[in-house]
């Protein structure tokens, strides 16, 4: 494995990384942890980045918004006073999910997104929080929707860009909006078979103001379940419109069957972890359903 | 095949490898006789490969040796002080939490790591830093068991030890 690789580089920063990966003529590969690029094995590879030397390890408060670096690890974003004040501390729940702790010390947020993982913990979470993605190519920084990464992030689209940082606006604040992060794997340190998180804001009499649903391994990328978020909306949440939501989001993913379960199963758990997660968020909200 | 050099600092010792670039850090500590570095998935999922990489628990077959440039690793070799076992290693044998002895070492690793940071853990805790490593043998409940002695042994030694200092003074 690796056996071709002639060069290992550690830039010092990220116009340094960016030059090195064009140069590199589709055979470097950006590393951050090296969790998912030494397990993928690709033998083509010839040239390796190392990008945590290029400053990108670090979380800020910048205006109204939260800005994670890409090679901040899940570990950090679990101890992160910053991160636990953001949407009552979801991020640093889901990233103690991702993996066991020896492998939370390696992996990086940067390279969860990258990966383009339909499964990856970290995406669905920041779907919900309408997070944008910072990437540098040629023609300079851009910022664009963490959904219309995620798209584009399995295929070459992005193969000669580097993604900086995440950005997370503030989400709407008031008492009424919790949030919450749904999990079903094999066993506690193993990758998602199912994922749902959900953020919820209701008014003063229960009604639903402002809903995210996002689900994770169920189609090709992360998703959000649009049709299920407006079907909520201005309507009490009662064990009806749960049984409702329920199916329209099982109508809405597209899974498929592999070596962990079967799509009709995944499509089932949708619901259920839907369900799950929506009165985590109304209980916290103190609403009785 | 190309090379690079490799500068770390291994259980204390500083080195000077010569490393491909390619290669991954399991292969080259094997490869330099750390073989209490254990050979298992190779792919994150047991735990037997485990490290210390400054201070914190790592599988070392998920990481390019070159990602080590200027770190400072332990490995289950220099966790024992010269002949004596730290109470880790200790508790580990009393508790009969080693079998084959295979998963020991990055067991031993990943509870350190806890404990340096956290000492007096939870069982919850405990088993939050273990769950990263697979045993074959012994299941979890004793070293799980080894893990919670040794907390409160470490404990105790230490409020000895203040003891005795106050009683010195
Ligand atoms: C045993 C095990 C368990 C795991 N469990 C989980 C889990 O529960 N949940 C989960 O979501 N994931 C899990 N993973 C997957 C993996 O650990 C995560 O996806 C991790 O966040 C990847 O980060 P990394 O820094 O290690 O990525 P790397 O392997 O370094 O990179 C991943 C990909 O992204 C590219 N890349 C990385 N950073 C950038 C950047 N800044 N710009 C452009 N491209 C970049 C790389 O070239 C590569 O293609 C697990 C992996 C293992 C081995
Ligand atoms: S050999 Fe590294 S985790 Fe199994
Ligand atoms: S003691 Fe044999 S694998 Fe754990």
């Amino acid at each position: 494995m690796f056996d071709k690789v002639e060069a290992f580089y550690r830039p010092a920063n990220v116009r340094e990384a960016l030059r090195l990966l064009q140069s590199g003529k589709g055979q470097a590969r950006v590393v951050a942890g090296g969790t998912d690029v030494v397990v993928e094995g690709d033998d083509s590879v010839r040239f390796l980045i190392d990008i945590t030397h290029a400053g990108l390890s670090y979380i800020r408060q910048r205006r109204a918004a939260w800005v994670i670096g890409a090679t901040t690890t899940m570990a950090e974003l679990e101890e992160s006073e910053l991160i636990h004040a953001l949407a009552g501390g979801l991020l640093s729940r889901v990233a103690r999910w991702c993996g066991s702790a020896l492998v939370r010390n390696l992996a990086t947020l940067g390279g969860n997104m990258a990966n383009g993982s339909p499964a990856a913990d970290m995406a669905t979470p920041l779907l919900v929080l309408d997070a944008a993605v910072v990437m540098l190519d040629a023609r300079g920084r851009r910022k664009l929707p963490l959904a219309e990464y995620l798209a584009g992030a399995r295929t070459k689209r992005y193969s000669k860009s580097l993604l900086v940082e995440v950005v997370v606006p503030e989400p709407p604040d008031g008492k009424g909006c919790r949030w919450s992060f749904q999990k079903l794997g094999r066993t506690a340190v193993d990758i998602s078979l199912v994922n749902v998180a959900a953020g919820l804001q209701l008014d003063f009499r229960g009604r639903v103001k402002w809903a995210r649903i996002a689900l994770g391994a169920v189609a090709p990328t992360p998703m959000r379940a649009a049709g299920a978020e407006q079907r909520m909306t201005g309507r009490v949440l009662d064990q009806a419109l749960l049984a409702e939501i329920g199916a329209e989001v099982a109508r809405e993913v597209s899974p498929i069957s592999d070596a962990r379960a079967s799509a009709e199963y995944r499509r089932e758990i949708c619901s259920v972890l839907t369900r799950r997660a929506l009165e985590e968020c109304s209980a916290h909200a103190e609403c009785s359903l | 095949m190309k090379t690079m050099e490799l500068h770390l600092t291994v259980n204390g010792k500083s080195l000077n490898w010569s490393i491909s670039p390619g290669e991954l850090l399991l292969d080259v500590l094997r490869r330099q006789g750390y073989f209490g570095v254990k050979r298992g998935c190779e792919k994150g999922e047991c735990g037997a490969c485990a490290i210390l990489l400054d201070g914190k628990p790592i599988n070392s077959c998920l990481m390019f040796a070159a990602q080590a440039e200027g770190r400072q690793i332990l490995t289950i070799e220099g966790v024992a002080d010269g002949g004596k076992l730290d109470p880790l290693q200790e508790a580990f044998l009393d508790h009969g939490a080693v079998q084959c002895g295979f998963c020991t070492g990055g067991m031993v690793l990943s509870a350190k790591a806890l404990l340096d940071r956290r000492s007096d853990p939870s069982e919850e805790e405990v088993r939050e830093a273990l769950a990263g490593h697979l045993c074959r043998c012994t299941g979890y409940r004793k070293p799980v068991d080894a893990v919670l002695a040794a907390a409160s042994r470490r404990k105790n030694r230490a409020r000895r030890m203040k003891v005795a200092g106050e009683v010195a003074r």
